[in-house]
């Protein structure tokens, strides 16, 4: 479950400072599925930076599952990236001197996962999404929907409670967007996590169990 | 993140960058080469000219002679005798176990008759030593306890020393070699000739002195420069002793006395070069005189401590410059790897783990660098030894052995490095460590 409540966020200080987010509530609930959708400058990316602990909480309060975001610090917070939440980039975030498996266990090993179970469990989630003959295959050798494929399996490593997509199809040309959306839902349901896409895509966003549009840092329809 | 996964995910970024990794690492190497060779050298040096200064033995090397002390000669580094006084068993015993000695070696000088060459007719067809005539001359045999060859003033310049007890084996100095038209460059053509050796008893009666020789024959074996006493040939002291023998089987003349003293001298070696200069007024007080380049080696080296602080110096200046180049090239790294720092963060990477990367990178090329580096000083010290060895012989100076690497430098140089790497390498890891996780990732 995703809760957030009066939450407000600035960049910049004084007469420079540019409200992003500006009071917003919004709840997903355990194994929902949300998408949100914005133009560009919405604050949909920096809500999502937020929800995963990438960002400080400035004002409101953020809950994911149990953890209250804002009040976790330093290794807590790296401890909560960790194990509650996964993200999946729109550039894929993949590390170009490891191969596909390598980066899956990355996550693995961050999380303390001994070497034989973390490469088991990295190429049973390369299984999952199709890709185990590209395990040792390094990221400039895969297209751009495979590549996509190894950051959800990558994000998925630590079996998270919740699933954060910033534009995951930003970068795929239609097709490749097409499957790699329905494999996003696939395993949010069999895994039964929380999805929360941020997009511009409203075709995409209309897949979702629910649709946040923000506007201007204002949740303007739930 | 271990420190094993940081080691592979830092191999592997190394690899990434394979050519810049092997310019730092390079940087890093040649900066541990130099520091290595200057200190070798140095050291080495430092170690052979003391040696030099005592002609060619131990360092902490006295020489005490069958003499009273001159009081004006305790703050001299030469020899100032009194009158004559024998230097008799006991009196070594009772120096051998004053605080701080390690060895004493007895000698006994002799004056002989020297016929070189004997019976050889020179030409061309005779050895060497023997194609030019060589006239009939008196010398001087020194007999030293040669057990204790190392405890000695010699160094060997061709051949051997003669065996422990010979009485046919002598070894010559370049004086000798010079005498019988050889040139000192090649000290080794005058080995394996013969001489004959006459060692003189007078005889009693009136009018003048009649001398009976007691005639041997002996080969050379070697070429040594050696100051253990006075004179051209260095043999076992079993022969000058049999030669005393024989002087004391005579009588006293005007000109020839007859020996009393067991021993015209003795090497005593301290333990240490701070210990000569109690020893030698341990010897004092005994009452022989003594002598030893202690000022002079003091002096040396002061000025040879400096020589190695400004080489250890330089050393340390290209070590640090390349050091300073590691911390450069992660520096860039991080700039570099901006998003994938970024990307770490958010899969729950926390700031150690980031700085585990840096710092273990760092390590590595310390490693690398530090142990290449260290087998280059290495090899830079042996080419140069061999260089100035040659060199010096070249000129007719005896050679001069650098030594062989200390082991304090072989395994505290790549230490050294691989600490100094990781040092360098906090800056750049803290910097990535601390990077705000969403302005890495770009936002």
């Amino acid at each position: 479950m995703v809760r957030v409540r009066g939450l407000t966020h600035r960049y910049g200080e004084g007469a420079a400072a540019v409200t992003v987010l500006c009071g917003v509530d919004m709840e997903v609930q355990a194994g929902g599925y949300a998408a949100v959708t914005g133009v560009s400058g919405a604050g949909k990316s920096t809500l999502l930076s937020i929800l995963g602990g990438l960002e400080a909480v400035q004002h409101g309060g953020v809950l994911v599952g149990d953890a209250d975001v804002a009040a976790l610090r330093g290794a807590e917070l790296a401890r909560f990236r960790r194990e509650r939440v996964g993200f999946v980039f729109q550039d894929f975030g993949l590390l170009t001197m490891l191969t596909a498996r390598e980066n899956v266990e990355m996550a693995l090993t961050l999380a303390g996962v001994p070497r034989r179970e973390r490469r088991d469990r990295a190429m049973a989630l390369l299984t999952e999404v199709g890709l185990a003959a590209r395990a040792a295959h390094r990221p400039p050798k895969l297209s751009g929907g495979e590549l996509q494929r190894v950051a959800i399996a990558r994000a998925l490593a630590n079996r998270p409670a919740v699933l954060l997509a910033d534009e995951p199809t930003g970068n795929l040309d239609e097709d490749s967007a097409c499957r790699v959306m329905e494999l996003l839902e696939r395993l949010r349901s069999q895994r039964g996590c929380t999805l929360v896409v941020v997009t511009h895509n409203l075709e995409l966003a209309a897949r979702a169990q629910q649709v946040l549009r923000l506007s201007r840092g204002l949740l303007v329809r739930q | 993140m271990s420190w094993s996964d940081a080691g592979l995910l830092a191999l592997r970024s190394l690899g990434r960058r394979g050519a810049r990794s092997l310019l730092a690492g390079l940087g890093v190497a040649l900066g541990t080469t130099l520091l290595v060779a200057l200190l070798s050298i140095a050291g080495g040096a430092d170690t052979r000219i003391v040696s030099q200064l005592s002609h060619g033995g131990p360092a902490a090397a006295i020489h005490v002679k069958n003499a009273l002390p001159d009081p004006a000669g305790y703050d001299s580094d030469t020899l100032q005798t009194g009158a004559e006084r024998d230097l008799t068993d006991d009196a070594l015993t009772i120096i051998r176990t004053a605080p701080h000695v390690g060895s004493v070696v007895p000698v006994l000088a002799t004056p002989a008759l020297i016929v070189p060459c004997p019976g050889v007719e020179p030409g061309p067809d005779a050895p060497p030593a023997c194609q030019r005539r060589t006239d009939v001359y008196f010398g001087t045999l020194v007999g030293a306890d040669l057990r204790h060859v190392r405890d000695l003033p010699i160094t060997v310049l061709a051949g051997r020393v003669p065996r422990v007890g010979s009485m046919n084996e002598v070894a010559v100095t370049q004086s000798y070699v010079e005498r019988v038209h050889l040139s000192v460059d090649h000290p080794g053509q005058v080995l394996n000739s013969r001489i004959e050796i006459a060692t003189p008893q007078l005889l009693p009666g009136n009018g003048p002195a009649r001398f009976r020789g007691r005639w041997s024959l002996a080969t050379v074996v070697g070429v040594v420069a050696q100051t253990v006493d006075d004179g051209d040939f260095l043999t076992s002291i079993q022969l000058t002793q049999a030669a005393r023998q024989w002087a004391l089987a005579g009588v006293d003349g005007r000109n020839f006395s007859r020996p009393t003293s067991p021993y015209s001298g003795a090497v005593v070696v301290a333990d240490t070069l701070a210990d000569v200069h109690a020893v030698r007024r341990e010897i004092f007080d005994i009452g022989y005189a003594n002598s030893a380049p202690e000022h002079l080696v003091a002096s040396v080296q002061k000025y040879l401590h400096i020589v190695d602080i400004v080489l250890g110096g330089i050393g340390t200046v290209a070590l640090a410059i390349a050091v300073l180049g590691v911390s450069n090239t992660l520096l860039a790294a991080v700039r570099e790897r901006w998003r994938e720092i970024g990307v770490l963060k958010a899969l729950g990477a926390a700031d150690g783990d980031i700085a585990r990367w840096f710092l273990v990178e760092a390590g590595l090329l310390g490693v690398v660098g530090g142990l290449v580096g260290t087998a280059a000083g290495t090899a830079v010290t042996a080419v140069v030894a061999i260089l100035v060895d040659r060199y010096l012989r070249e000129q007719g100076l005896q050679g001069l052995d650098l030594g062989g690497l200390p082991m304090q430098i072989v395994i505290g140089a790549p230490i050294a490095t691989v600490l100094l790497a990781v040092t360098a390498g906090l800056v750049p890891a803290l910097r990535a460590a601390r990077l705000p996780v969403r302005e890495a990732l770009g936002g």
